[in-house]
């Protein structure tokens, strides 16, 4: 090897070690949550594991919390505490009372670490940290990226263009969320299969009856002291447990309001908003219109009793008409209640043959088809240029299941809480907002599609970036 | 019974035979059985739905069944968790 060549290499070399320190120093750097395409438990590290894993950890893999202390905590108890966790505090916020960002030092999930500090009574609140960044696009806009296991899997709210899907065919999410990410003030009905209302990534976003509010009564399904419908109402069995056993309510409860941020499962349209379930279809996946009908109902004697209740999401129907049914949602319109609707999936147009309750022309109505991840139209999707509003994400949607699992499904029942989801996020900005107001800003904000021309009467797909004022 | 029929199919099969004897009035040995294929299907009701029934919006996997009998061809419909007859003599049945 000549001089000339040493020089040469040495300087590669050297060039080389450069770019791997600076490598290294950037993910030191963007220290962000973590994501992984598959689990969906929540598995406890073994004592060796912990170990290794700590050792062989850097700072960019370490779970980061916003933990709350209750006012009273004195620092030297949250000092122990930290330290008994075996996490350090990061940072203090100090224009928040007891509000410290810490960070896990032994291996463990955001999560889990999460789960750890809520346990505690010392703590008022514990969530996981997130990350905001600017967009790639430099246009200054904000967007806020959950840290949730599968949030990568969720093309619907964040399409990357991943496993043959278009870049930006989604609804926006992430834009929204750095106005709003939901409220545990607004109320969801998912009048459905029922919601499994113990799933760990919806537990926290369920719906509880306030004290104040009495217990249902309705003299044909209840005794005289009222049904306790602490959840919501259960119309297969007539009592107050409204528990799924097929799936698709939990399915569609996930895609409005899966709690986000929290290091585990999936991310809902609404981080935080409050779920209320109600059960009329059996296990099979069907119920009756008249089962249909006093889910309605319940509804609307809830929001009378002081419940704010103003969405309504309905991923179901038939092309029967039931005009017992077009009335009672006509009396939620007169309450204030949006109803978001499934156009279904037989590929017709509803314009010529009805599905129903979507093809009821009502003030309160927003009926729904179903896009792929290319923002084309779905092959099963029903359209409208008269009778059909919108359309949502609804293939290859991953949700929340049964067994406290996820899974991935596809219909106009997957793309409606998309659309019930946009409509829960703008009233959580404006919760005084008519139902005329709501879903006039849902249709006016779409992002116009080629495929939806002379489909759907907005022509276009909901965006709730724009729909919060975000874009 | 197809190269892609389940056990869960296999059930529903032996539930279909019987169920159309009864109706026809026949045997089960004169009832064949014809093609049966994996399907998706629109909704919960697995497009079938009876009257008054709502169902979920779904696409839901399942099977459709031939069988066969007084040369006619009838339609059953499965999921892994239900059975419909299709369109028999214009109706719908949840068996």
């Amino acid at each position: 090897m000549s001089r000339n060549n040493i020089w040469v290499h040495l300087t590669i070399a050297l060039t080389l070690v450069l770019i791997a320190a600076l490598v290294g120093g950037v993910r030191h750097w963007r220290r962000g949550p973590q994501r992984s395409s598959q689990p969906v438990s929540r598995p406890e590290p073994t004592p060796d594991s912990q170990e290794n894993d700590a050792d062989e950890q850097d700072d960019a893999d370490k779970a980061e919390v916003l933990v709350r202390f209750r006012p009273g905590t004195t620092r030297e108890a949250i000092d122990r505490i930290v330290a008994q966790f075996h996490d350090q505090v990061e940072d203090r916020i100090e224009s928040v009372d007891g509000l410290d960002v810490i960070e896990d030092e032994d291996g463990k999930s955001a999560a889990d670490v999460v789960a750890q500090y809520r346990a505690l009574a010392e703590v008022e609140y514990a969530e996981a940290n997130s990350e905001i960044t600017l967009d790639h696009e430099d246009t200054g806009a904000k967007h806020v990226h959950a840290n949730d296991e599968m949030f990568s899997r969720q093309w619907g709210l964040a399409n990357n263009g991943a496993n043959g899907g278009k870049a930006g065919a989604d609804i926006r999410a992430m834009w929204a969320w750095a106005v709003t990410k939901g409220s545990d003030q607004i109320v969801v009905a998912v009048i459905d299969s029922g919601v499994d209302y113990t799933h760990p990534d919806l537990v926290r976003n369920i719906w509880t009856r306030p004290e104040i509010i009495k217990a249902y009564r309705d003299d044909d399904l209840t005794s005289a002291e009222g049904i306790d419908d602490v959840h919501g109402l259960n119309l297969v069995d007539d009592d107050g447990d409204p528990m799924d056993t097929n799936g698709h309510g939990t399915h569609c409860a996930g895609i409005i309001g899966a709690e986000g941020g929290n290091g585990f499962g999936i991310a809902g349209v609404n981080w935080s908003v409050k779920i209320m379930p109600l059960r009329f279809m059996d296990s099979d996946g069907a119920g009756t219109t008249r089962d249909a009908i006093e889910a309605v109902n319940y509804v609307i004697d809830r929001k009378r009793a002081g419940v704010n209740v103003r969405v309504i999401s309905a991923s179901w129907g038939s092309t029967a008409r039931s005009r017992a049914l077009e009335d009672v949602i006509r009396k939620a319109y007169d309450e204030g209640i949006l109803f978001v609707a499934a156009a279904g999936n037989a590929s017709t147009d509803n314009d010529q043959t009805p599905h129903y309750p979507s093809s009821y022309n009502l003030g309160n109505m927003v009926s729904v088809a179903a896009l792929n991840r290319n923002d084309q139209l779905a092959s099963f999707s029903n359209y409208g240029a008269k009778s059909v509003n919108v359309a949502a994400p609804g293939e290859e949607i991953l949700s929340t299941w049964l067994d406290h699992g996820f899974s991935e499904k596809k219909g106009t029942s997957m793309a409606t809480p998309f659309v019930a989801g946009v409509a829960a996020l703008i009233l959580s900005q404006n919760p005084k907002m008519s139902v005329d107001d709501l879903r006039a800003k849902l249709l006016k904000s779409v992002d116009p599609i080629d495929s939806l021309k002379g489909k759907v009467s907005s022509g276009g797909r909901i965006n709730a970036a724009k729909a919060v004022g975000a874009e | 019974m197809g190269p892609n029929a389940q056990p869960v199919t296999a059930q529903a099969l032996i539930q279909a035979r019987s169920d159309l004897a009864r109706r026809l009035g026949v045997d089960e040995n004169e009832i064949t059985e014809g093609l049966v294929e994996p399907a998706e299907f629109p909704d919960g009701a697995l497009g079938a739905p009876v009257e008054d029934e709502m169902s979920a919006q779904v696409i839901t996997p399942g099977w459709r069944i031939h069988l066969k009998a007084n040369d006619k061809t009838y339609e059953y419909r499965a999921s892994d968790r239900q059975l419909r007859l299709f369109s028999f003599n214009g109706e719908n049945y949840r068996i």
